[in-house]
């Protein structure tokens, strides 16, 4: 009774934190958008927002809901006591989340994996240039009209796909540069990430998550450009794979290359200019090391006081 | 959305002269209607406007409260608002103008591939222009430096 009492009162305190900041990320991220920084600084603030509610809720469930009822619950309890009806149903909310989170990925990922391999049917490696390291991890396949043109595919083991009609329409620049913004893609692990997306459903999410997928597809064109004539064969090929797009809208583990808002995208390449690339501020991943240090040091400076806090609150709770 | 607006934008069409004071009035948020003719942008009677405005309150997309022995008028929604439950009335009536519910939802495909392609269509020319562009400026560059090389 102990131990379920336990796993009772966790769940509650991880439902309730995690709605708690699911609605304050689902009202608060709009402000990141007056960010002036890099669409892959950007691209990567909008991931963090989005999974910060189940990565909160999930480490500060282990480090102090956990420990503070196996330390500070007393074991001796009377046998009449119950777990209580609140967190019983607030735990079976909590197990229902990860169940609905764990049957949105599983039904996700499998209707990719069946999808691609029957794009991949009679699939071969693209040799357009041997030596070319651009081409290590990509493949063509015949053409199809229910399959996207230029896709990123994979988690595991990602590859692009590239359909025989991409190769027979675009120049070869412009099937270079097409196939570095894919492998940016790939570079930052966007399928990974739309499978953690799928994990932490909440409602109101979708404007956050939009936001974040049209900012990676930036963060890939910035990837993929190094100069004017590179941002102009970009937009082309662009254009050009738009005629090639399917009706059938593409499993969600995928990265195709004509997503998003194709005109803005379009024009942004047009007006492509490198001194303003340079400009804006990029957040790296080390800027983020001072403050967890700091958050730590707090943490194990004040634990004990802390896991009597944790400890009252969820007394309060099961009350 | 509000009530209103889905029966204005079923039941009643804008004339023109009524969607220029709904214009005049987005701009500059609130107005009488001496305001309205103030700056002489509109040449109609003073009654005629007030009758314009008039009939937009009974509609529903005026706000008005007394001020002296006039009325001050305010939008009641925004330009984007009115254009999106208008745009929803009328797919709403196409989807619903025929038994064949099919029917009506092709044309609207229709019209949005024949929208798409003409929107490449203007993509392309910008992309080529660009090139061209592209192409005369390293025309220069390559010019200036054979002359500079002789």
């Amino acid at each position: 009774m102990f131990a379920l009492r336990g796993i009772a009162v966790s769940l509650t305190f991880f439902v309730l934190l995690y709605c708690l900041l699911s609605a304050l990320v689902a009202v608060a991220w709009r402000s990141l958008r007056w960010l002036r920084v890099t669409e892959q600084s950007l691209a990567a603030l909008l991931f963090a927002f989005r999974v910060l509610p189940l990565a909160a809720s999930v480490v500060i469930t282990f480090a102090f809901v956990v420990p503070s009822f196996q330390l500070l619950e007393p074991r001796s309890m009377n046998i009449d006591e119950g777990m209580g009806a609140v967190p019983f149903a607030l735990g079976v909310c909590a197990l229902s989340l990860i169940a609905c989170g764990c049957f949105r990925v599983f039904t996700a990922q499998s209707r990719t994996c069946r999808v691609v391999a029957r794009w991949l049917e009679g699939a071969r490696p693209l040799k357009v240039d041997a030596a070319a390291q651009t081409y290590a991890q990509t493949v063509t396949f015949p053409s199809r009209c229910e399959a996207p043109p230029l896709t990123l595919v994979g988690i595991r083991r990602p590859r692009v796909l590239v359909s025989e009609s991409t190769v027979a329409l675009l120049s070869q620049d412009e099937l270079r540069v097409a196939l570095k913004h894919e492998l940016a893609h790939m570079r930052s692990r966007d399928n990974l990430k739309k499978l953690v997306l799928r994990f932490c459903p909440f409602p109101g999410m979708a404007g956050l998550e939009s936001a974040w997928s049209q900012a990676a597809e930036l963060a890939a064109d910035d990837a993929a450009v190094s100069r004017l004539d590179d941002a102009v064969d970009l937009a082309a090929a662009l254009v050009k794979l738009s005629r090639l797009v399917p009706v059938e809208a593409a499993p969600l583990c995928t990265v195709g290359f004509v997503t998003g808002s194709i005109s803005a995208r379009v024009e942004r390449l047009l007006s492509w200019d490198e001194t303003d690339k340079a400009r804006a501020p990029r957040i790296r991943t080390w800027y983020v090391v001072p403050s967890v240090a700091a958050l730590l040091l707090c943490v194990f400076a004040t634990y004990g006081p802390a896991l009597s806090l944790t400890h009252e609150v969820t007394e309060w709770l099961v009350r | 959305m509000t009530k209103a607006l889905s029966i204005f934008a079923s039941r009643s069409q804008l004339g023109p002269f009524e969607q220029q004071v709904l214009q005049k009035l987005w701009s500059q948020g609130s107005a009488t209607v001496r305001e309205l003719l103030a700056d002489g942008q509109i040449h109609q009677a003073y009654t005629t406007v007030m009758t314009t405005m008039d009939r937009l309150y009974k509609k529903g997309l005026l706000d008005r409260v007394g001020e002296g022995r006039a009325f001050r008028y305010t939008p009641r929604h925004s330009h984007e608002e009115l254009q999106r439950v208008t745009a929803l009335e009328s797919i709403r009536q196409l989807l619903g103008s025929d038994d064949a519910s099919s029917l009506p939802l092709s044309y609207l495909v229709e019209a949005l591939s024949t929208h798409d392609a003409q929107l490449l269509d203007e993509l392309q020319l910008l992309v080529e222009r660009k090139r061209r562009e592209l192409k005369g400026r390293d025309g220069k560059g390559s010019d200036r430096k054979e002359r500079g090389q002789r």
